[in-house]
């Protein structure tokens, strides 16, 4: 397992947990990830929302598309009562993570906080479907 | 807004492009003076009367990025918005219905004004001014309307923009930025796109690892109103 963290110039900070070290599937692949919220101080979180998607990344306009979605508001799945949840879900056969020059496809982990003031923090953890190479720009001869 | 990491690298170990749309749409950043100085959309939001207002300026000089805050600051003091890109699906209804039903005290954004036909935009500001609604609207030259903002950028515009977005790790220079404004005549949307090219056409004759070693940390944005630009004004 590896760990996936970072500061966030405000309070929350959320750890995700990939059941992958290097945080490459395979399509098909089962994806497990624990996740955990730190910092929220006293402030009521209403609900919990848990995405697995894929966007497009690029110059023009841009693409996105939800392959699993969860939304919890039960109190005891919630923090403080319940600081680290789970999920699992079963990879897609596509479309594959793409780093291209003009456009490139990102799959992320997305864990979104809703908090009782009508506020909300949105944490994006990334990870990679399949095995393509990130594009290359021809580099003309000297 | 997203929060920053320094250098941000994807999860297949590309250094993540701090150029895309994802970070530079309207709404991402927040709209600066011709100084490169944050504009505070509450005293934009003050000045607003019923009727029409607009919001001028050439292509890619911040328009619909004001516009966006505008509306934002609107619905957080919570007067009902909405917002209505010309030539976009079902545009003439979607402004009809929403000026048509707007309550006292509503902002409706209409990006693209000049696109529209004049008897559509006489019928839109008469039944605005009788509701006591105000359309904000994006046109790049003089109107009938009042002028609420006068758009314009400059080199400091766009340097203090990219001084907003995630890291670019040295990648993109101050002569970059000042090359881009001028090879596209002040367009910031323009000159961005410049900088996303350059950066990749740095970023890919580099060696990865060793440019920037390690996974990608996770993306935190800030806290941001829930209910942004859903609340249309009610019949």
């Amino acid at each position: 397992m590896s760990f996936v963290a970072e500061a966030a110039r405000s309070t929350p900070r959320v750890i995700v947990q990939f059941c992958r070290a290097d945080r490459r599937y395979d399509p098909l692949d089962t994806l497990e990830v624990h996740y955990q919220v730190d910092g929220l101080e006293d402030e009521a979180v209403r609900a919990v929302e848990r995405t697995v998607l894929w966007y497009t990344e690029g110059k023009g306009e841009e693409d996105l598309g939800v392959h699993f979605f969860e939304r919890i508001a039960d109190r005891q799945r919630l923090p403080p009562e319940a600081p680290t949840e789970r999920f699992t879900t079963r990879l897609p056969p596509s479309p594959l993570s793409y780093e291209g020059v003009i456009v490139k496809i990102r799959w992320c982990v997305r864990v979104r906080f809703f908090f009782g003031g009508g506020r909300d923090f949105v944490s994006e953890h990334e990870f990679v479907v399949g095995r393509i190479p990130p594009a290359r720009i021809p580099v003309a001869p000297a | 807004m997203t929060h920053r990491n320094a250098p941000a690298v994807t999860a297949s170990g590309v250094p993540a492009n701090p150029f895309s749309t994802r970070h530079t749409r309207p709404g991402m950043l927040p709209p600066l003076d011709a100084a490169g100085v944050p504009i505070d959309p509450g005293r934009l939001l003050a000045r607003l009367r019923p009727g029409g207002m607009a919001i001028e300026g050439p292509h890619g000089h911040g328009k619909s990025t004001l516009l966006h805050a505008l509306l934002t600051e609107a619905a957080g003091a919570g007067r009902p918005t909405a917002c209505v890109r010309v030539g976009s699906r079902g545009w003439v209804q979607r402004a009809l219905s929403a000026i048509g039903l707007a309550r006292p005290g509503a902002v409706v954004g209409i990006d693209g004004w000049e696109r529209l036909p004049v008897a559509i935009a006489r019928v839109l500001i008469m039944t605005a001014t009788c509701r006591r609604a105000t359309i904000v609207a994006t046109t790049h030259g003089p109107t009938r309307m009042p002028v609420l903002m006068r758009c314009e950028t400059s080199p400091e515009v766009l340097a203090a923009l990219v001084a907003l977005l995630p890291a670019h790790g040295g990648r993109i220079g101050a002569a970059d930025i000042e090359e881009a404004f001028q090879l596209h005549g002040g367009n910031v949307r323009e000159a961005l796109y410049d900088l996303y090219d350059r950066f990749e056409r740095r970023n890919r004759s580099l060696p990865v690892e060793a440019a920037l070693p390690g996974l990608a940390p996770g993306r935190q944005s800030q806290e941001r109103p829930e209910r942004f630009l859903v609340r249309l004004p009610g019949p």
